[in-house]
């Protein structure tokens, strides 16, 4: 299923917005969930018993923990303070229990359903065994439900979240219809207090919601939907082409990636805006980002956020890893030690980052690229500093900023050409023609599109930009929009509703993005 | 607190920590010169950071940090 289909949109979506309006309040969440429940059936039928398990396994222990907690505030409400961090310790033991059980459960679900093969493909290979690969079907959005349990689950055993008694509540925070495909991977404090506002439809969401899937919309059928023309057919017969024209291929997937997922984002965010529900970005301008780390701190942010919450610093703050910077900075330097704790957590998160995205080697290679710019970024940057001082250029002016930003751009070009290639062969010979055969004069700008594609494209891609500009300066545009006289907005509207009908890229002759993150 | 000071000025010298709210969130401290830091506190002041406490609430600003470190003392 995608959100940008009309059957989601104009069915889905607006029969459940009708039929909320007319909800007495204390049922909209209940409603919400039926709704979700019934899409989810809808798409993955009996596959619903693992968001069920998922779902149950979390509420339970979650209640489990906090009544451990409890249990101990009241017994160590009058001890010393040495039987104080006895009991401390002993319920801590209990939780953690409760809390390994609980992701080895979640976690062996996704496994059997996202890596059994890659797992088996690894073996055989390994092996030289003939272990057999199964057809698997995955529970719809089961990537994205996964970290959100997890994130719950760790948050109360953390102390950080109270574990919720209204059991409605945590099956909508993992099942809501927006988000259940596509993420954001929302902490379950990021939407618990949108849950409990059960607020009308009122003009204001309407009209918000609505303009935002609209700008989805338009990122989606105009943009991505019209550069993966050239984009399909690069990456399938790379061969036939110039290093130059695979490079450009690159730079188009990427914007096509960026458009088909930050427009999923629009219409997710709208969706659920029209609920009166606020869910957290997963963009903020990434291609304005100077170096690796920033684009990923501005890129999917909410998964960023969960490997950093539940994996950088855990990792690198774990009783081995800490153990190893101490001897490093009595030994060497406060700074080697640092760069140690974060290359070996940035490590474990960029395998995991590479093999959540998908079960195969490219992405895996995708990861370690990131992990491989990340700390090597780390490494150079008092380098960098110091020689820039020496040859006084000012970090500080526009144009090297300017060049920061070109040099990070090119360099998510080329992970996104690893990320998009089949296959490990593919990639490295799609990246060996950019190296060996770039030849500028030889790039061939008409594959699959025209020079009326080329014009649509051109604006189109002004208009974001100009979009986005205004949002890196803090400008909310939308309410800036809002503001503008009645007749001014619907001209907006309009232009924005018969630009999507005139050229979308749909109907005979393209070949509609399917959602790409979906499968992850 | 001058303590502190003195070690967020070894690891990022180009801020002014005494006024700067937003040292996380400005990005004048990143994940790794937080790393950094947890080791300094730590080893300086003999206390335990646990990772539930890194949120950019706790980091945001000299004042609370200190704030942070006194808590965990406490704690202790």
């Amino acid at each position: 299923m995608s959100y940008f289909s009309l059957k989601y949109l104009i069915i889905f979506l607006l029969t459940i917005v009708v039929v909320y309006i007319f909800t007495p309040k204390k049922l909209r969440n209940l409603l919400l969930l039926l709704a979700s429940y019934a899409l989810f059936i809808k798409v993955s039928k009996k596959l619903v018993v693992f968001l069920l398990l998922s779902t149950l396994s979390i509420y339970f222990s979650a209640l489990l923990m906090n009544k451990l907690d409890l249990k101990r505030n009241k017994e160590i409400e009058k001890v010393s303070k040495e039987e104080k961090k006895i009991i401390k310790e002993k319920y801590k033991s209990k939780k953690r229990i409760i809390l390994i059980l609980t992701i080895l459960f979640n976690v062996a679900f996704l496994f059997y359903f996202k890596y059994l093969n890659f797992f088996k493909e690894i073996i055989n290979i390994i092996f030289s065994s003939d272990l057999k690969i199964l057809k698997i079907i995955a529970p719809m959005g089961i990537s994205f439900y996964t970290l959100r349990a997890l994130s719950y689950v760790i948050d109360v055993y953390n102390e950080k979240e109270e574990a919720e008694r209204n059991i409605i509540k945590i099956m909508l925070y993992l099942s809501f219809f927006p988000i259940i495909l596509e993420g954001p991977i929302a902490s379950y404090a990021d939407v618990k207090n949108e849950f409990d506002k059960k607020s009308s439809v009122t003009y204001h969401n309407f009209c918000f919601g609505c303009q935002r899937i609209l700008y989805g919309l338009f990122k989606k059928l105009v943009i991505a939907d019209r550069l993966n023309q050239f984009v399909k057919i690069i990456f399938k017969s790379y061969m036939n082409y110039s290093g130059s024209t695979i490079f450009l291929g690159a730079i188009f997937y990427t914007i096509l990636l960026y458009m088909e997922f930050s427009g999923t984002m629009d219409v997710v965010n709208g969706s659920a805006e029209i609920f009166g529900i606020k869910l957290p970005e997963n963009f903020r301008q990434p291609f304005f980002s100077k170096n690796i780390s920033e684009f990923w701190s501005r890129w999917h942010i909410t998964l960023g956020l969960w490997f950093k919450n539940y994996i950088f610093y855990p990792v690198s703050l774990s009783k081995p890893v800490k153990k190893l910077s101490t001897f490093l900075r009595n030994k060497v330097s406060v700074r080697f030690s640092s760069l140690t704790m974060g290359a070996i957590a940035l490590f474990a998160v960029w395998t995991l980052n590479g093999l959540w995205h998908g079960a195969g080697f490219t992405y895996m290679l995708f990861g370690y690229y990131h992990f491989i710019l990340i700390l090597l970024g780390n490494i150079f940057e008092p380098l960098i500093i110091k020689t820039c001082d020496k040859l006084k250029i000012s970090r500080n002016t526009k144009i090297y900023k300017f060049l920061q930003i070109i040099k990070t751009s090119i360099l998510v070009f080329i992970g996104e050409l690893i990320f998009r290639a089949k296959n490990l062969t593919v990639a490295f010979g799609m990246l060996k023609r950019i190296f060996l055969n770039f030849n500028i004069t030889n790039t061939n700008f008409s594959i699959g599109l025209d020079i009326k594609d080329y014009i649509v494209l051109v604006f189109a891609l002004i208009i974001v930009l100009v979009i986005s500009i205004l949002k890196e300066k803090n400008m909310n545009v939308r309410e800036e929009l809002s503001k503008k006289h009645i007749v001014i907005r619907w001209i907006i509207y309009y232009a924005l509703i018969i630009g999507i009908i005139i050229f979308g890229a749909y109907g005979p002759g393209y070949a509609p993005v399917e959602p790409i993150y979906a499968d992850f | 607190m001058e303590k502190l000071i003195e070690i967020l000025e070894g690891l990022n010298p180009e801020v002014d920590y005494k006024t700067c709210e937003d040292l996380v969130d400005g990005r004048h401290l990143d994940s790794l010169t937080i790393l950094a830091l947890i080791s300094e506190i730590e080893e300086n002041f003999d206390v335990m950071i646990p990772t539930v406490e890194i949120i950019p609430d706790n980091f945001n600003s000299a004042k609370k940090i200190w704030k942070l470190i006194e808590r965990l003392e406490d704690d202790n």
